[in-house]
């Protein structure tokens, strides 16, 4: 890196929040190391880091809490690290409007934290809460078991502001509940991966907090009978504000409690009378399906359930996240880690049942890439028999080479390419680790 | 826009004939006089064709034409919209979806149902109400609405409080995008490879390309409903009731509110049940599980006391439910039996702000020597102020438009939207700029560039016009000019 770009960037945003060399450690991703990473306290410092980088034809990596930074396809040229995590603050909260503007630096945990002390919260629970950063979360769209009742960041975020690959500083949405004003530009930078501006602020609808909540575990024998369970309970007039399906080993991976088989986690929310009685009727309904006694799970749970197939192989050699019908969840499962099987790989797997998101991992031992990859490829084919799609959640370099990390999009792949190219015309923005070679 | 030839009318007709048959082509000026405005009928303008394809390839050769006579084309469903979204540029072609209405598939297992554009809102809910489940997104013109329009407005409805407006409810669409290209943008599943472009999609107010087929979510019906109907001495007390509902930790489906002129005319045309000499009255509405209903109506009807209601009753059975949303829903309706016309006004504040709001419209209006009836959404902060004229009466309508603006700029100040569902499409292209910057909209172009870069799909919406990109000018400016025609009933 040129020391002209580094010498304009310390003047944006002082010397001490510049850093390079060997302090780069905590931002390799893939084993590149950037070229420096930069820390500005404001939207206006944000503006002046993207406007020099662009100038300089340096590509920007926006960095929230580093959770999803390794997610994507392998990026061709190092940057420059954008971190945004002097920008953290709770900008404004009215509990009357039922809404927050944040900081994009702000973790989920601090946020919650603070809604939480004026009986408030944001209904959504991506894991690692205590890393995750608000910004971070919206560009990955990450989410957690309780987007089964509330939705995911599409269904909250009402207002953005964002620093864009020119260095303007652009509004979308606005701060109230209900707003067709304009193109939903909240909706495009959800999911984006930092490749179409840089989200500095963000505006969030909340939610009162119940007043209580409980998660029930019941177990089975066979992961079938547990997908016929969570069929029954959607067709129920039970209202869950979770439904997640685990197989033994992720199961096991939830910690004490939880016994033993295939496990059907559900979460319900409410006033006392309403989780108590649902909680009941959750176990009546499942005693027929082969649901063996449904026990109450410590609060300590939820945080554990989506990462459970992970967390089952300790570090695994690959982790895909497949999209499914939700009445294909438990066939997915059981089909996925048959095929695996049949070529001698350990699997584990957890799903958001009611909204089809299937996670799973392959043990790490054995695993020579070849094979890897062919059943990595093979559960993509799965996914897609039913309409769904696949992505390479985490995986080595040598297998990224060999298995894409996204789906193709298809025809609207074109139109991808077409909005990257009106809002970051010179590709600065995360070049290269999106969809469609974005 | 150039004027077609009377010659080249002729051939282009044949033309259009040929793809979507004889019978599916209209350029008589009487027939076409039918779609020259949407239900505001404050703008109008005439399209040189409209045409009623029936499936996606044949509205894909009909852009394609379009495209290559560089004729300006516009979607168009039922002409409910309430923004002039629907009205052609002058000339080009009206493409209607009316004769794509069909439930193509319902999924009870997955809760989904795919459908084409046409179909009328509530005839989904028809359709799957049998097994329990219904569409949740429910426009107060959900008896003649369409999803395709629904989709180009992200249109909301008095439950959207609770389950949230249609784009909460899309997974996929089929589009015939601008060049005429058939792309599915998501799909049945939650899964997408890439951008939101469903979500993009959704509320881009037809400039985006025209939807062919839509997948949505169903929702089951739930268990228990109880609606409760509080009646206020003062407008300020009904407005403190909405906040002290939220403030408790409360989430109805619903919080509607209703004025006294609004209450009256409702009453004159249909008899409800609503007080004749109430300053306002709210409709709360909770819905899910039987278990805790009581409990939570309970807290409801102590809310509602503490503000000041004079009276707060729960409906007796579903027949009196049926009767007080039957008084909501056809407010408009009861409108046009005591005056010729109104304009509907659709601002969105922070819920907090609602009793200053309220005063304030209230005021304006007033000082334009102006009638106004206000029903909307009161639990989401979507303002409805329907502001009555009389078009016959010289210089009303400019004071109509002059109120509106006032109202708009109201809404802007305390740091709202100036539109929560009817979208901004000819009408309040001029007012974007009290909300967004310069920047803002060159982005939201640049955006519009990527899917729409000939600009010929729905010219002329939703960006104001550049003469007014300095300075905030009233509708009147517009080429479309606002002339002395009242505002049809429609049912
Ligand atoms: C009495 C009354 C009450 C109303 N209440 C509500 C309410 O409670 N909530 C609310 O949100 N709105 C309400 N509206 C406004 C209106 O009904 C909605 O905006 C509705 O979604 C419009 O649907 P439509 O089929 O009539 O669309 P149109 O008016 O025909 O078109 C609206 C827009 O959609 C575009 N469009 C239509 N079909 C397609 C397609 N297939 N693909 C792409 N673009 C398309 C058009 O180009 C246009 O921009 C009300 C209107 C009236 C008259």
């Amino acid at each position: 890196m040129q020391d002209a770009l580094l010498d304009g960037l310390r003047g944006v945003v002082g010397p001490a929040n510049v850093r390079t060399g060997i302090e780069l450690g905590p931002w390799v991703v893939e084993g590149r190391t950037p070229d420096a990473a930069v820390f500005p306290a404001s939207t206006e410092e944000v503006a002046g880091v993207v406007a020099l980088a662009a100038e300089a034809d340096v590509p920007v990596v926006p960095w929230g809490g580093g959770t999803a930074a390794a997610v994507g396809s392998p990026a061709a040229r190092t940057g420059l690290v954008l971190g945004l995590s002097r920008m953290s603050r709770l900008v404004e909260h009215e509990p009357g409007d039922l809404t927050a503007t944040v900081e994009a630096g702000i973790t989920v945990a601090a946020l919650q934290a603070a809604l939480a002390g004026r009986g408030q919260w944001l209904s959504l629970d991506p894991p690692d809460a205590e890393r995750a950063t608000l910004g971070g979360v919206l560009a990955a769209d990450a989410s957690g078991p309780r987007r089964h009742l509330y939705g995911t960041a599409r269904d909250l975020l009402i207002g953005v502001a964002v620093v864009t690959a020119e260095g303007a500083f652009v509004r979308g949405g606005g701060k109230v509940v209900k707003n067709v004003a304009g193109y939903d530009l909240p909706k495009l930078f959800i999911g984006s991966y930092g490749t179409l501006g840089v989200v500095v602020e963000a505006t969030l609808r909340l939610r009162p907090l119940p007043e209580a909540e409980r998660l029930v575990g019941v177990s089975f024998d066979r992961l079938k009978d547990a997908g016929a369970a969570v069929r029954a309970l959607l067709a129920s007039d039970l209202i869950p504000n979770a439904v997640e399906l685990l197989d033994g080993a992720a199961a096991a991976a939830l910690g004490a409690g939880v016994a033993p088989g295939a496990a059907l986690v559900v979460g319900f929310d409410g006033l006392e009378e309403q989780v108590a009685w649902q909680c009941e009727e959750l176990a009546r309904l499942c005693a027929p399906l082969g649901g063996r006694e449904a026990r109450a799970l410590p609060p300590e749970t939820w945080p554990r359930l989506a990462p459970a197939a992970r967390a089952a192989l300790g570090l695994p050699a690959a982790t895909m996240t497949l999209t499914v019908l939700p009445m294909q969840v438990a066939e997915t499962m059981e089909q996925g880690a048959n095929a695996a099987r049949a070529r001698g790989f350990v699997t584990a797997w957890a799903a958001h049942a009611g909204v089809g998101v299937v996670s799973a991992a392959l043990a790490a031992e054995p695993a020579p890439p070849g094979p890897l990859a062919a059943v990595l490829a093979e559960w993509r084919e799965m996914a897609h028999a039913g309409g769904g799609q696949a992505t390479l959640e985490w995986a080595p370099l040598a297998v990224k080479a060999q298995v894409p990390v996204w789906d193709d999009p298809g025809a609207a792949g074109r139109l991808m390419q077409g909005i990257k190219r009106e809002l970051d015309p010179r590709n600065i923005l995360n070049p290269g680790r999106f969809v469609a070679g974005i | 826009m150039a004027v077609l030839t009377e010659s080249r009318k002729a051939s282009l007709r044949r033309e259009l004939e040929a793809i979507v048959g004889a019978g599916a082509v209209l350029a008589d000026p009487d027939e076409l006089l039918v779609y020259e405005s949407d239900g505001l009928t404050l703008l109008r303008a005439l399209a040189d064709f409209v045409v009623f394809p029936v499936s996606a390839e044949q509205v894909s050769a009909l852009v394609r034409l379009a495209n290559r006579e560089s004729l300006p084309f516009v979607a168009r469903g039922a002409g409910t919209g309430l923004s002039g979204g629907c009205l052609p540029a002058e000339g080009g072609l009206v493409i209607s979806l009316m004769r794509m209405n069909r439930v193509l598939e319902v999924d009870y297992d997955n809760q989904l149902a795919v459908v084409e554009p046409g179909l009328v809102n509530l005839h989904l809910s028809w359709t799957v109400g049998a097994r329990g489940y219904y569409y949740a997104p429910d426009p107060s013109s959900q008896q003649a609405c369409t999803l395709g329009g629904n989709i180009a407005n992200n249109s909301g409805g008095p439950h959207t409080l609770k389950y949230g407006v249609t784009t909460n409810h899309v997974l996929g669409l089929e589009v015939v995008l601008p060049d005429g290209e058939i792309v599915w943008l998501g799909g049945r599943t939650r899964a997408r490879a890439g951008y939101d472009l469903v979500g993009v999609f959704v509320g881009s107010e037809g400039t985006f390309g025209i939807a062919t087929k839509i997948v949505v979510r169903l929702l089951r019906k739930p268990p228990a409903v109880k609606t409760v109907l509080a009646v206020f001495d003062a407008i300020d007390h009904a407005s403190a009731a909405v906040s002290a509902i939220i403030a408790r930790g409360l989430v109805p489906a619903a919080v509607e509110m209703i004025d006294q002129l609004t209450i009256q005319a409702v009453e004159d045309a249909f008899g409800c049940g609503y007080p004749r000499d109430a300053a306002a009255a709210l409709l709360v509405e909770l819905d899910g599980l039987p278990f805790g209903m009581e409990a939570q109506a309970a807290r409801i009807v102590q809310a509602c006391r503490d503000a000041g209601a004079r009276e707060v009753r729960t409906a007796r059975d579903e027949a009196e439910r049926q009767l007080l949303w039957k008084g909501r829903k056809s407010a408009f309706g009861a409108y046009g039996r005591i005056s010729p016309a109104y304009m509907v006004m659709d601002g969105v504040i922070p819920r907090t702000k609602l009793p200053y709001v309220l005063r304030r419209v209230n005021e304006i209006v007033a000082a334009h020597g102006l009638r106004v009836g206000n029903v909307f959404h009161a639990g989401d902060g979507n303002l409805h102020p329907n502001i009555l004229y009389d078009p016959r009466r010289p210089g009303e309508e400019a004071r109509v438009v002059a109120a509106g603006a006032a109202i708009m700029r109201l809404c802007a100040e305390v740091g709202g939207s100036i539109s929560g569902e009817h979208g901004i499409g000819l009408e309040k292209s001029d007012f974007m700029p009290l909300i967004f910057s310069a920047a803002d909209l060159a982005l939201m172009q640049r955006l519009k560039r990527a899917f729409n870069p000939t600009g010929l799909c729905n010219p002329g919406k939703i960006f104001p016009t550049s003469k007014s990109c300095a300075e905030v000018g009233p509708v009147a400016s517009r080429p479309h000019a606002i002339e002395e025609k009242g505002l049809a009933q429609r049912f």
